[in-house]
């Protein structure tokens, strides 16, 4: 059931993709071919890119509401904090090629599968620092509120939650990195993306791929990672200042 | 060898595990030693002189970004294939968490030891050597078990790169069916449960009895992305 | 608007009962464990009370939703609590908000509360709370409780954490704001001073009981007991000097001469006569009016006798007779 995959390069050398007209430097094999890169960036690496970019927000929005949930019930029942955090963390341990072929036996080769290995991997993280976030709360915010008269839910939806979030964006920002990275080897398992170049061009051997592909995986986390500390900065203006807590 | 049943599998073939296993394993902790070596020094000496501490983040940042197999990919594309650009590939990726670990753990040890010590007479080396790396020496730990397991588990990909170990079994089915691959993965994962489960006691053996209570997490939460340290990155 | 405090509370509080009339502060204070914060805390639920009642204006807290109860408390405490995400305006606003009020008449409300409390009414509107010292930070805690006009306020040692000179003019500028704003306030606190300088009654408690309710001087001059006595300090004499100011003696002739080498006020305490007495070696001293001419004078058997037990008094002008000279 698995794709199977020769990774040994072929005897004769690699074998290039003749997209008709190569260069002189794609022929050679040379480290990176500019001009092969931006004459397919379009129809290779763009769409792979989209796709990398979808299957990573999928995972770490279904993470992100599982593992949410699954917090504020382990604030609210202190007993679950345990359970749960030692089934993620099991989760997380296994090594991603494992875990992916194992599922891949009972939900096939597809997406699908895919996604279910990567919110796994997603919920270590978004739990442990969502739950950390939310009791970090300093209790004399909590008295205050319920004693002003605001409702345990209302205590949880503004004062609680709100305070918690700069714990759970820093995990939001790990998960997504952590995910980008796994959804390359998820490719093995049919799901696409970057990583899937990565292993066409493994087969193939065509450097510039080999580097293409690995740069831009590279690169997306990066900026990934960095627009997730601007949009943290932007969403909590008071962390700026240094609050006084007794 | 064929067979439907990955345990059978596993029992028919335990000198291929073996000795997929010890090449994991090799390549596993050569790669971590490199990565301590050279990590280690550095860290601490940055730690030491309270110095670095945004090249420190910087660097942990980047290091938990890099996608495994992109670096792996990319060596292959500079380096070729082989255990030697693996294993480049694997420091590359454990060297970050080594040394942010490292640099915290030194940076963050007790002002006011180092304080005395410093006021006993001993000079900035004795006060490395003898005060702040013993004091440091369980979140160090901590940041080695975390490289580690992490290597471990990534190494699998090292298939893809010609350095051999259990991800050979895993991705090759043609050659092991699928009772293999399932066995092959289940080993992987045994594997690394294991070596964060010994390096878990050890870690507890040398860690200073008072502070075995409050855990690592202690002196780490100042920074706040308190929580990777603890987590592996991406695999 | 009175509050009465008919309360049991497991041994923690016990069988205490009193009234606070309106517009009154009120002080709770005793040594640690006595009581004093859990009694304040059943006010508003913040603690359930096992048996008894508490009533406010012949309402019985228990009656009352939890809710609608506590935003009609003003709350203020030690740890002030200010929300760290929020404006200083939408901290103040926070009762406003759930009541309903309109986002202008809040922003109003909370920029007359900001005057009231001795902060920028327009600057410090959007300021977060870390941008303020502990002081500012409990000026804010006390307009926030404010904001929407509670019957009454409860003050569980707000100003505990706050540095001596600070708490000093927090202090003076909440007496202030009381005289403007009169409000029913129940202060729980543990210093004696704080206690006698804030409290228009105090109510000492031990053990979860109450053991003396009085004003500031009546507990100073008749102490219920010897743990109340050695409460409020063995220098009870000397302190009920400071509630006590020229202005409530009668006054002698002025005179010249050594006596005219320094001077006092009307409103000087007569704790500050009776230290300049003593610094100048004096036992009379002229009282002047604010362009400095003298109106009388101040002795000092003058000042014993307004302070000394009732019985003492005919004994006291042949002693101060003797030591005047």
């Amino acid at each position: 059931m698995t794709v199977a995959l020769h990774l040994a390069p072929a005897a004769g050398g690699p074998v290039i993709p003749n997209f008709g007209g190569a260069s002189n430097c794609v022929v050679q094999n040379h480290q990176f071919c500019m001009s092969w890169f931006t004459h397919n960036f379009n129809s290779v690496f763009k769409p792979a890119l989209i796709q990398h970019i979808e299957l990573t927000a999928i995972a770490v929005g279904c993470g992100m509401a599982i593992a949410f949930a699954a917090a504020i019930f382990a604030y609210k029942q202190s007993w679950f904090g345990t359970p749960f955090s030692l089934l993620s963390a099991f989760l997380y341990t296994i090594p991603s090629l494992a875990l992916f072929e194992l599922l891949v036996q009972v939900t096939g080769i597809n997406r699908f599968t895919a996604e279910i290995g990567l919110v796994s991997y997603t919920l270590l993280i978004l739990f442990r620092n969502t739950l950390t976030g939310l009791q970090g709360v300093p209790p004399a915010v909590i008295e205050a509120s319920r004693a002003m008269g605001y409702t345990p839910r209302q205590t949880l939806f503004r004062v609680e939650i709100p305070l918690a979030t700069p714990a759970i964006m820093a995990g939001v920002r790990i998960a997504t990195v952590t995910t980008i990275s796994l959804a390359t080897v998820a490719a093995y398992i049919g799901a696409g993306g970057l990583g899937k170049l990565i292993f066409d061009a493994i087969q193939s051997g065509f450097k510039t791929e080999f580097v293409a592909a690995g740069a831009m995986a590279i690169a997306l986390a990066i900026i990934a990672d960095i627009l997730l500390v601007l949009i943290q900065r932007a969403i909590t203006p008071w962390s700026r200042h240094r609050v006084q807590t007794f | 060898m064929r067979s439907s049943d990955p345990l059978t599998f596993f029992f028919n073939n335990l000198s291929l595990f073996e000795s997929k296993v010890i090449a994991h394993l090799e390549l596993s902790f050569a790669a971590v030693g490199v990565a301590i070596l050279i990590a280690i020094p550095l860290g601490a000496w940055l730690g030491h002189i309270h110095r670095g501490s945004f090249l420190a983040i910087s660097v942990s940042n980047i290091g938990r970004a890099l996608p495994s197999l992109a670096v792996i990919a990319i060596g292959i594309g500079i380096l070729g294939i082989g255990f030697l650009n693996t294993m480049v590939a694997l420091v590359i990726l454990a060297g970050p968490v080594i040394l942010t670990n490292i640099y915290v753990a030194v940076a963050e040890v007790d002002p006011d030891a180092v304080q005395a010590a410093r006021a006993m007479g001993m000079t900035p080396l004795v006060v490395l050597w003898r005060v702040e790396l013993p004091l440091a020496m369980p979140l160090i730990f901590a940041g080695v078990r975390t490289a580690t397991v992490y290597v471990v588990a990534t190494a699998t990909l090292a298939t893809f790169a010609g350095g051999g170990g259990l991800g050979d079994i895993i991705v090759n089915e043609p050659t092991y069916g699928t009772a293999g691959v399932i066995a092959g993965s289940l080993m992987i994962t045994v594997l690394a449960f294991a070596v964060d489960g010994l390096l878990a006691i050890v870690q507890n053996r040398i860690t200073p009895y008072p502070l075995r209570k409050q855990g690592r997490q202690a002196k780490v939460e100042p920074l706040a992305n308190a929580a990777a340290w603890q987590a592996p990155g991406n695999r | 608007m009175v509050k009465r405090y008919p309360g049991r509370d497991r041994p923690a509080v016990e069988g205490l009962s009193f009234a606070v009339a309106p517009g009154e502060i009120c002080v709770l204070i005793g040594p640690s464990g006595c009581g004093k914060t859990t009694a304040l805390k059943m006010v508003n639920r913040l603690i359930s009370i096992s048996d008894g009642d508490i009533t406010i204006d012949g309402q019985n807290v228990r009656s009352l939703g939890l809710t609608q109860l506590r935003r009609g408390i003003g709350y203020v405490f030690q740890q002030i609590g200010l929300f760290p995400h929020m404006s200083v305006e939408h901290n103040i606003g926070s009762v406003p908000r759930l009541l309903g009020w309109s986002k202008t008449r809040i922003r109003e409300r909370a920029s007359e509360l900001l005057e009231l409390v001795g902060l920028d009414p327009v600057g410090d509107l959007k300021r977060y709370p870390g941008e303020f010292s502990g002081g500012q930070q409990q000026r804010i805690g006390v307009a926030r409780a404010m904001a929407a006009d509670p019957q009454i306020m409860l003050m569980d040692e707000p100003f505990g954490a706050i540095d001596p000179i600070a708490r000093d003019r927090l202090q003076n500028d909440f007496l202030r704001l009381h005289r403007q704003v009169r409000k029913t306030v129940i202060f729980v606190t543990h210093d004696i001073d704080e206690a006698l300088k804030m409290g228009d009654k105090i109510a000492i408690m031990r053990d979860g009981q109450l053991v003396q309710l009085a004003t500031a001087d009546e507990l100073l001059a008749a102490p219920a007991d010897e743990f109340v006595a050695r409460f409020v300090g063995e220098d009870r004499g000397l302190k009920r000097l400071r509630v006590r100011s020229v202005r409530d003696l009668e006054l002698d002739p002025a005179v010249s001469g050594d006596a005219a080498v320094t001077s006092l006020m009307t409103d000087t305490s007569l704790h500050t006569a009776l230290s300049s007495m003593l610094a100048e070696g004096l036992t009379q001293i002229n009282v002047v009016d604010e362009d400095g001419r003298p109106i009388g004078s101040v002795r000092f058997d003058a000042i014993a006798r307004l302070v000394a037990p009732p019985e003492t008094a005919a004994a006291a002008p042949a002693a101060a007779e003797s030591s005047s000279r």
